[in-house]
């Protein structure tokens, strides 16, 4: 489970981060980017809080 | 972000160092088995210095009218040294004592003066977590759509502006108080995330400069073109800000966290490091924050200016709400919030350890009050170039005493850790390095007012050796801490001499 939600997170960076390089390049609205980059917002804390809350908790212990 | 004195996980070193509990090595060096790895530090600077001030201090830069070139080559000069700065100054040090910088000091300051650094630490610490307050308040300005400050606003403009900062600094300070790890701990999560969201509001902020120009950038020529003639032009400043030049941006840069690294207060972090090259690791939070993060931030305000010059505002809210939607909102929100809730934090335990009796909940939440009421007050905020620059020198005449004790102290034939081998609470020479030191970077930052305020009030006229004293002597608060660290360690080691003639280890006064 936590390396599938490992990459689920990853994705989510990568949907956060891409829209705006294609809106850079001229190849897309400002308003899709806006919404893409909400979405991949929503993916990334609802995936990756369960392993890197996991995480933080791990290294404090 | 610009970061303040501890972080997350030394947070709750630093607690345990304050409150006595004795499981984080606060009176003993880190021993071996305790240290970690290059690794740690990357992640931890990365993520700390991106946060809700960067919002603010880019677009700052663009308001002091800085021109391309002395941003970005200040910018590489300036994080440069500060990374050096935290390699060969405090790295060093906290890796052969491995001592946290509290009981550091305590043992070259003795305790009562510690004391008074804490109290200096706290308020400042105050003031900074009410800035980042008025960042994620900027937030909630676009969804209720009240007045906001403008750039130059010192007091609160409406009562909506108050009412939402009320509101977020409460809710942080009432957090702060009862789940101060919980938000640690999502503060970690929300890293990489807003780190992403910066460098999207760079390219957004780019294609809009595109966009509205109607330039041809198919080369990196052609977009250093476009920066300098468009984004970063130079020129005038805007009406009450100090004209920033390469000069500035490199100490900006250099000295907006010398506090950590100059003023020694990362001795705390770098006590863990296995080796003292570690240091490198800051190099991480400075380029990612310190640059990637002020320039994405700077090109949406200087986009702003370019659609309308006379809409001035520094507010984060509406910015990142224009590039990024709700997601630059939230962005906004979450680097104000995660930043000002350990800021407060620390705040409360640097209180706490003049008053270790009281509740820590109460110091926190009362700390959390004053920090709301501070950040009601937009001048912090929009003066936050210059208070990030005072912050650093207040806390930096201890860090060159930490230097002179342990490495020059003994060369002129004193004892280095002073008041822990005399027995006594205040190191006078400590103190008076510090104090004497502030005394004279204050008096030369302000020298061209207070001369002015002679002349009005009749005690000296105006004449041209009176003018060559105030063009000469004067120093920007930007570039008066270089010369301070030299006149604290002087400072520290001649009145050493005589201090330590005076009051011999045994305790007994000659």
């Amino acid at each position: 489970m936590r390396p599938i939600l490992q990459i689920v997170s990853l994705v989510a960076l990568i949907g956060l981060t891409l829209p705006s390089v294609i809106f850079l390049a001229g190849r897309m609205e400002l308003n899709m980017v806006k919404w893409i980059m909400l979405l991949a917002t929503i993916v990334w804390f609802v995936v990756a809080t369960p392993w890197m809350w996991k995480d933080n908790g791990a290294e404090k212990s | 972000m610009v970061r303040f004195p501890g972080d997350d996980r030394m947070d709750t070193e630093q607690q345990s160092q304050q409150t006595q509990t004795g499981s984080e090595f606060e009176r003993e060096p880190v021993p071996k088995s305790a240290r970690l790895g290059f690794k740690s530090f990357i992640g931890m600077y990365a993520g700390e210095h991106c946060a809700g001030t960067e919002l603010m201090i880019g677009p700052l830069f663009v308001a002091a009218g800085v021109s391309a070139y002395d941003l970005i080559m200040g910018l590489l000069l300036g994080n440069a040294l500060a990374v050096l700065s935290w390699m060969f100054l405090c790295a060093p040090i906290a890796t052969r004592s491995r001592l946290t910088l509290y009981y550091h000091l305590e043992k070259i300051c003795g305790r009562k003066l510690v004391t008074l650094y804490n109290l200096a630490n706290g308020v400042m610490f105050c003031f900074l977590a009410g800035a980042m307050v008025t960042v994620s308040a900027t937030a909630v300005g676009v969804w209720f759509k009240f007045p906001m400050p403008g750039l130059n606003d010192l007091y609160p403009n409406s009562v909506g502006w108050v009412a939402a900062v009320a509101v977020v600094g409460g809710l942080i300070a009432i957090v702060a108080a009862y789940g101060y790890q919980t938000v640690a701990k999502f503060a970690n999560i929300a890293a990489p995330w807003m780190v992403l969201v910066f460098l999207a509001f760079g390219f957004v902020g780019l294609r809009q400069f595109i966009d509205a120009t109607g330039a041809e950038v198919t080369s990196l020529g052609d977009a250093w073109e476009l920066a300098k003639t468009h984004i970063w032009k130079g020129g005038a400043p805007q009406e009450g800000q100090v004209k920033f030049t390469f000069w500035h941006v490199t100490f900006f840069a250099w000295f907006c966290n010398m506090a950590m690294h100059v003023g020694m207060s990362d001795l705390s972090v770098f006590r863990f490091a296995k080796k003292s090259w570690y240091g490198v690791a800051s190099s991480t939070g400075m380029y990612v924050g310190h640059f990637m993060a002020w320039i994405s931030a700077s090109i949406l305000y200087a986009y702003q200016l370019h659609l309308d010059p006379a809409d001035t505002d520094v507010l984060p809210g509406p910015l990142a709400y224009r590039a990024a939607g709700v997601a630059g909102l939230l962005c906004v929100i979450i680097a104000g919030w995660t930043t000002a809730n350990p800021t407060i934090y620390r705040a409360g335990l640097a209180f706490q350890a003049i008053s270790p009796k009281s509740s820590r909940f109460k110091v926190t939440l009362i700390t959390g009050a004053i920090a709301t009421i501070a950040g009601m007050f937009p001048a912090i905020a929009m003066k936050l170039l210059g208070f990030v620059a005072l912050y650093g020198l207040i806390l930096m005449p201890m860090g060159a005493v930490i230097f002179v004790d342990f490495w020059l102290i003994r060369k002129f034939g004193l004892q280095s850790s002073y008041a822990g081998l005399s027995k006594r609470t205040f190191n006078w020479a400590a103190g008076l390095a510090w104090f004497v030191t502030l005394t004279i970077c204050l008096v030369l930052v302000q020298l061209g007012w207070i001369i002015d305020k002679l002349v009005v009030w009749g005690i000296f006229t105006m004449s041209d050796r009176l003018q060559w004293i105030k063009d000469t002597f004067a120093v920007q608060i930007f570039f008066v801490s270089l010369p301070g660290w030299f006149v604290a360690a002087i400072l520290y080691i001649v009145l050493s001499k005589f201090y330590q003639k005076k009051v011999r280890p045994s305790g007994v006064e000659q």
